[in-house]
């Protein structure tokens, strides 16, 4: 993987966070060095070694029985805009599509 | 809609909200429908920093349910992975979904007249509700969100490149449908957003490309064209209709030299148009990665025994049964076996008439008769289903006796049980009443006929003159007389007797 400016530039848009172009060219190097000590963790052989993950049975599931939930109050508390018990947020979104 | 030139190939992707009483990875109630917004979230729901998810036991038991109901292959181990974007609907910057590992894979539906091959099923969580505004005043775009949508536990069922006309992926969502709700995974409704449909369309030439292990590839030197995913539809008619737009547009795009690029549209169903929404060459870069939160699970064999318990007979198995069985034909097995309710109720009226009745075909299709006319007609003119109305089994077996051993002709049989659907009277209770007019009308059907006789001479010279047709009318005059009640085979020898006199 090429750690370029544009490549930096994809990943800021994807985390819809705007950067100038002086940014970018600062971030880059860092970005680059970060992900080649990360490199270093790829070299060790982990061929024979079992993922370092817990195994739970089906069985120890959460059952499914309704619980507590917050209050609408509680729940808008962190929300920057609130109208009619809706969090409200600015700017434009595509369309009308749901994304899941 | 055909081309002599393109062939359109479809995958189709569903999802579909699976009935449970609480959410995916926490305990909020799912029932959000008609409800204040954020009433049902909770910290893992809103995203709050220092949450975990636990997976809901009875949501991976439906989502294994429908991948045993359409032979999918279930996973031994399955793990989560989160899929990043950023949008308001999703408030922790990633959905948990599944990548590498879904719950189910490989499977297959059979349709009428084809198979469609399935993917794979995974388990996944809806998103919030965000409706979009535009501010009086400042003019500014914004956004109301619900989180009560949020969380909601969500299988997505995804097929392989297969599907070959608008008609078949019709039929195959509507499969999709019925098995859903025949296993009470789901409601299923479109327009609740319960079930959602996505297709994605291409066009290649033919013969330029061939299918080959579950994907599309070029034959020779050949590119292929990018695929169209088109969203925003609100019911089956809608996924037929779309996609015969898309073919369309596609077609007479490639016919004017345009390149077509990978992109998401939209169907408009009020103008009955796909609208262009966002190319899908940065869209899709999702930063899949395991979920770290949530532990590989483990499914065995007896797990996956015991949720096959839940399996019923299904639409395609019933209407297999039907046919060879019960000797219906195509149309009527598949009328009988679209909802359970439906199919459920005619088995058993089927299996009480076959101990009356000698043969099962016999049987079979008197029930056939019975639900399919009278009741389905009346069950439409009320807007009711079958499960809303109280129908006495032992009633309508001694209705349908009565009809095949000609006690009783089909018009009259047909207004008693509409008399006793409307004025909710005991059908067996009209039968009697019905017989024993029925005893008085033949004890005077010797003076009746006679009656008639007298009465219509000008029939009766027809008839001696050789006008045959005019004995219909004169049976006609003694069933009128006797309301409906006299036999209709024991008036016409009667009839004939008097009259060759």
């Amino acid at each position: 993987m090429k750690i370029d400016i544009p490549f930096l530039k994809h990943i800021a848009e994807l985390s819809r966070i705007k950067l100038s172009k002086k940014e970018l060219e600062k971030f880059t190097p860092q970005m680059k060095t970060i992900l080649d000590s990360a490199k270093e963790l790829q070299e060790i052989d982990t061929d024979d070694k079992q993922p370092m993950k817990r195994h739970v049975p089906f069985s120890s599931l959460r059952e499914d029985m309704p619980g507590d939930t917050l209050s609408q109050e509680e729940v808008l508390k962190n929300a920057k805009y609130t109208e009619l018990g809706f969090v409200k947020v600015y700017g434009k979104v595509f369309g009308s599509i749901e994304e899941s | 809609m055909e081309s002599d030139k393109y062939d359109l190939i479809v995958g189709l992707e569903i999802h579909i909200q699976t009935k449970t009483k609480s959410k995916m990875f926490c305990s909020c109630p799912t029932g959000y429908f008609q409800q204040k917004p954020n009433t049902h979230v909770c910290p893992v729901c809103l995203g709050l920093p220092g949450t975990l998810p636990v997976p809901n036991k009875r949501a991976l038991e439906l989502c294994i349910l429908m991948g045993l109901a359409t032979k999918c292959s279930i996973n031994s181990e399955i793990y989560f992975d989160r899929k990043h974007y950023f949008y308001p609907d999703l408030p922790k910057g990633y959905q948990i979904s599944q990548y590498k590992r879904p719950v189910c894979s490989n499977g297959r539906v059979e349709l009428s007249n084809s198979t469609v091959e399935i993917e794979r099923i995974h388990q996944e969580e809806d998103v919030a509700k965000s409706t979009h505004h535009i501010e009086s005043g400042t003019g500014l775009n914004y956004s109301l969100i619900d989180y009560n949508k949020s969380g909601v536990p969500l299988i997505e069922i995804v097929t392989k490149p297969c599907i070959k006309s608008a008609q078949e992926a019709k039929e195959y969502a509507t499969r999709i449908r019925q098995i859903a709700r025949y296993l009470g995974i789901s409601d299923a409704d479109m327009e609740k957003g319960q079930m959602r449909c996505e297709p994605n369309i291409s066009i290649q030439e033919k013969g330029k490309w061939e299918y080959r292990d579950g994907v599309i590839a070029p034959i020779g030197d050949y590119k292929l064209n990018n695929k169209v995913e088109v969203k925003n539809i609100g019911s089956i008619t809608a996924v037929e209709k779309s996609i015969e737009y898309e073919f369309k547009r596609l077609v007479e795009a490639l016919e004017n030299g345009e390149e077509i690029i990978q992109q998401t549209r939209g169907w408009n169903a009020d103008r009955g148009i796909t609208e262009f929404q966002r190319s899908k060459e940065t869209a899709d870069d999702y930063r899949y990665m395991a979920e770290p939160d949530i532990p590989v699970i483990e499914i065995s064999e007896e797990h996956i025994e015991r949720i096959s318990k839940e399996l019923v007979e299904l639409p395609n198995e019933k209407i297999k049964r039907y046919i060879e069985e019960y000797k219906l034909s195509q149309y009527d097995a598949e009328v009988l076996s679209a909802e359970r309710e439906v199919s459920e109720f005619y088995d058993n009226l089927v299996e009480k008439l076959d101990k009356e009745v000698d043969s099962l075909s016999t049987s079979a299709k008197l029930a056939s008769n019975c639900i399919t006319g009278t009741i389905f007609a009346w069950l439409n003119e009320k807007n009711l289903s079958i499960s809303e109305v109280e129908l006495d089994l032992n009633d309508l077996v001694q209705w349908n006796l009565a009809l095949h051993r000609n006690e009783i002709t089909k018009n009259k049989a047909e207004e008693l049980l509409k008399k006793s659907l409307n004025d909710d009277k005991n059908l067996s209770e009209l039968l009697d009443e019905f017989r024993t007019k029925a005893e008085k009308s033949s004890s005077n059907i010797g003076d009746i006929i006679k009656e008639v006789i007298e009465i219509n001479k000008d029939a009766v010279t027809d008839y001696k003159s050789g006008k045959k047709a005019s004995l219909g009318f004169l049976i006609g005059q003694v069933m009128q007389k006797t309301q409906g009640t006299a036999n209709p085979n024991e008036a016409r020898s009667i009839l004939i007797e008097e009259l060759e006199k």
